[in-house]
C-alpha cells in the first residue's frame, strides 16, 4: 500500500473510531424502538389446533340441520376445546395479534364460529341454505388465522437461511 | 333486482345513517363503507338472490351481513399481523446491514 493512501486509511478509521459510540447508541435505540415488532414464532400445535378446530367445527356446523338439543353435548365439547385454544394463545408472549383473530372467533356475540352454535342454540334448528352460507363464512375466518400462523413459519424459514448462509 | 343499484342505495342510506354519528369523519366513514361494499359485493348479491326466493329469512340475511363485518375485522387484523411480520424481518436485515458495515470499517 502507498504511504498516502495508507494515512488517508488511518485518518477514516481514526474518524470511524470517534463515531463508533454514536452508531453503538443508535444501534441499542434501533433494538428498543423495534421491541414492538416481536411477534411469537411459529407455533406447530397453535397451526395443527387451529386446523382441528376448523374440520371438527364446520363438520359440528353441518348437523345443525337437526334439533339443537340432540347435539348438545358435542357442542359442548367442542366449544370446550376452543376456548381451550384461546386460553393458549392468550398466555403466548408477543401474540397479541393471534390471539385479537381467536378471540373474534370464539366470541358468542359476534357471528362467526361460536356466534353459530349460539344461534342454533336460540334457534333449535337451521336451515341448510344458510348453514352453507355461514359456513363460508366461518372456513373464511378460520383460514385466516391458519395462514397468519403459517406466515409465522416463513419469517422462521428465512430467519435460519440468512443464519446458515452467514455461518 | 340489478345489484349495483342496490350497494348504492346502500351507500347513500349507510353514509346517511353514519353521517350523523361520525360527522367529523366523513372520509373516512365513507372509506370504510366502500370498502366493505366492494369486498361484499358477491356474497351481498348471492345472499340477495336467496332471500328473494325465500331460501332464507330475514334474520339469516342479518346474520349472515354481520358475519361479514367481523370477517372484515378479522382480515384488518390478519393485514395488521403480516405488516408486522414483514417489519420485523425488515429489521433483522437492517440491523444485520449495520453491524456488518460497522465490523468491515472499523475492525
Amino acid at each position: 500500500m502507498k504511504p498516502s493512501l495508507s494515512f488517508q486509511y488511518l485518518q477514516v478509521k481514526r474518524a470511524m473510531l470517534f463515531r463508533l459510540p454514536f452508531l453503538l447508541l443508535l444501534l441499542v435505540l434501533f433494538f428498543v424502538s423495534c421491541k414492538g415488532l416481536k411477534t411469537a414464532v411459529f407455533d406447530q400445535y397453535s397451526y395443527q389446533q387451529a386446523i382441528s378446530i376448523k374440520v371438527e367445527g364446520l363438520s359440528l356446523m353441518g348437523d345443525a340441520t337437526e334439533a339443537y338439543a340432540e347435539n348438545e353435548e358435542d357442542v359442548r365439547v367442542f366449544l370446550l376445546e376452543l376456548d381451550k385454544i384461546v386460553e393458549y394463545e392468550k398466555n403466548k408472549p408477543d401474540n397479541a395479534v393471534s390471539y385479537a383473530m381467536w378471540q373474534a372467533v370464539a366470541n358468542e356475540d359476534r357471528n362467526l364460529l361460536a356466534g353459530f352454535f349460539k344461534r342454533w342454540r336460540d334457534k333449535g334448528q337451521l336451515s341448510n341454505v344458510f348453514i352453507d352460507e355461514a359456513k363460508l363464512q366461518v372456513s373464511e375466518s378460520l383460514d385466516l388465522i391458519i395462514r397468519y400462523e403459517a406466515n409465522k413459519n416463513k419469517t422462521n424459514e428465512t430467519n435460519i437461511l440468512n443464519f446458515l448462509s452467514a455461518n | 333486482m340489478d345489484i349495483e343499484e342496490l350497494l348504492k342505495l346502500l351507500k347513500d342510506e349507510l353514509l346517511l345513517v353514519l353521517g350523523e354519528s361520525y360527522g367529523d369523519y366523513k372520509k373516512e366513514t365513507k372509506a370504510d363503507i366502500e370498502a366493505f361494499l366492494t369486498l361484499s359485493k358477491v356474497k351481498l348479491e348471492r345472499w340477495t338472490s336467496l332471500l328473494q326466493a325465500g331460501e332464507l329469512t330475514v334474520e339469516d340475511y342479518e346474520w349472515l351481513l354481520v358475519s361479514q363485518k367481523d370477517l372484515l375485522i378479522l382480515n384488518a387484523l390478519y393485514q395488521a399481523g403480516i405488516s408486522k411480520l414483514r417489519l420485523g424481518h425488515l429489521k433483522n436485515k437492517i440491523i444485520k446491514t449495520i453491524v456488518n458495515t460497522v465490523v468491515t470499517v472499523v475492525i
